[in-house]
């Protein structure tokens, strides 16, 4: 296949699955404006380097990735600047809306929210999901696992705080 | 668990979409494509979310406007300038203004030309070069607006341009026709063209449904032949796409959008102007259909087709 028919191929997927894109950036971010900075900055980088796809299957996983790295770049980016007292550089002021339910993924490392968004929002298959993260089936489930884990804990906590 | 866990569901699936996102991502697409086309990737690396500094603004683009005068709509004066070469109405660039601004990185170069319009004696025609001025002053007010409230919004720290041109790309004896070309180069450039007609009989601006006759269905056969052209383009290379039976069903290309862009060629031909995305992938850019005029013979009116 060409550079252009993969180019071709990438942007139509973008077009298609921004939404779900943006909503993956969301959970990282937690803001309108950074996740669309993230859509965004990823959109270019997926157009950028859709030679470097060298099979049409894989431009699904391949996009969720760029989001999950450029969504943690993002991040790191932010936390150094709060780090060095720079006021930040935005325009406009973030808005954070109100999603508790959301909030409870934080207490997932970055994979681990990958995983649970992805298998269970956006009902890949894990195999997928292995190849978004770059891991191995095994490694992919056992991190699901500990995710709901996880979650579970998280999510009884809140409850017994509401029941004090 | 699994209760709560459809809870999160719930929630991130109503986590709101915004109603510009689309148009973003088809700017970042345009700007990876226009950077790979230049190459200039090497030079410039794209680093993260400093190019982004116009957030919310106005989406980039690069308009186009085209204004023509239809000469004469009558088919016997038509018939009759055939016949005999006399010179019909004369229009002309007389001059033009220019508004120029640079602060930090903004900057726009708008060009606005005023016309003349006189008829065959040489008598000014005051009507119609008051309207035809009037239709320029406010689409280019609008760009500078635009240019204002960027400029406003980004306080001090946007990064775009705004260039305005025109040009005359048709000066026959039936018809004038000034194209304007606008670039705004910020996150990307995309392109839209925006057509407007004047009759120069009426000085009234025109749409596309002023060609035909009254209460006539013209979309039907219109969709018909451009679907037909698109199914033989798309036959004929692969490289080609339009929407027409795509994975998207809202996509595909069954209606014409509400304020079509049209122009008649100098041969007298119906071409219909689709912007970028319009129709097609972006890819496809600003895509042009020539109508055969016997598609449309029965229901346009006299004069103005060939």
């Amino acid at each position: 296949m060409n550079a252009q028919k993969m180019q071709q191929l990438v942007e139509q997927e973008l077009l298609t699955s921004y939404d779900s894109l943006y909503r993956l950036a969301f959970t990282y971010v937690k803001n309108e404006a950074d996740a669309m900075d993230i859509v965004q900055e990823s959109s270019y980088r997926a157009i950028k380097n859709s030679s470097s796809v060298k099979n049409a299957a894989f431009i699904k996983t391949w996009l969720w990735r760029i989001v999950i790295n450029t969504s943690l770049e993002l991040l790191r980016r932010n936390q150094k600047e709060i780090f060095c007292g720079e006021p930040p550089e935005r325009g406009k002021e973030d808005i954070y809306l109100d999603f508790d339910t959301i909030d409870a993924l934080d207490i997932l490392n970055e994979k681990e929210r990958a995983v649970i968004v992805l298998r269970y929002f956006e009902d890949r298959k894990l195999q997928e999901i292995a190849d978004v993260l770059e891991e191995n089936l095994n490694t992919t489930k056992s991190i699901l696992y500990r995710s709901l884990g996880k979650l579970r804990v998280k999510l009884t906590e809140g409850e017994l705080c509401h029941e004090s | 668990m699994n209760h709560n866990l459809d809870q999160i569901k719930q929630d991130y699936q109503n986590i709101p979409i915004p109603e510009t996102l689309k148009q973003q991502v088809e700017l970042s697409i345009a700007k990876a494509r226009t950077d790979l086309a230049n190459d200039t990737s090497s030079k410039k690396p794209s680093s993260s979310f400093t190019f982004w500094l116009a957030r919310g603004a106005v989406s980039a683009a690069a308009a186009m406007l085209l204004l023509a005068i239809l000469a004469n709509s009558s088919a016997s004066i038509a018939y009759a300038m055939e016949q005999i070469p006399i010179l019909g109405a004369i229009v002309k660039v007389v001059t033009f203004r220019e508004y120029e601004r640079q602060e930090n990185e903004m900057e726009a170069d708008i060009k606005i030309p005023e016309l003349e319009i006189k008829d065959s004696e040489g008598n000014l025609m005051e009507d119609s070069t008051q309207k035809l001025n009037g239709k320029i002053k406010a689409y280019t007010n609008e760009i500078i607006a635009a240019y204002e409230a960027d400029l406003k919004a980004a306080g001090g720290e946007g990064v775009q341009a705004v260039d305005l041109d025109y040009e005359v790309v048709t000066d026959s004896d039936k018809l004038f026709s000034i194209r304007f070309h606008q670039t705004i180069t910020m996150a990307g450039t995309a392109q839209m063209e925006k057509i407007y007609h004047i009759d120069k009989q009426t000085g009234e601006m025109i749409a596309l449904k002023d060609l035909f006759q009254d209460g006539t269905d013209y979309e039907t056969p219109l969709v018909e032949n451009i679907r037909e052209q698109m199914q033989a383009q798309m036959a004929k290379d692969e490289n080609i796409t339009y929407w027409l039976d795509s994975d998207v069903p809202e996509w595909n290309f069954t209606k014409l959008p509400d304020s079509v862009n049209f122009f008649i060629s100098a041969s007298g031909k119906l071409n219909l102007v689709f912007d970028e995305y319009e129709v097609a992938p972006g890819y496809m850019g600003i895509v042009t259909f020539e109508i055969p005029t016997e598609t449309v013979k029965a229901i346009v009116k006299d004069g103005y087709l060939q």
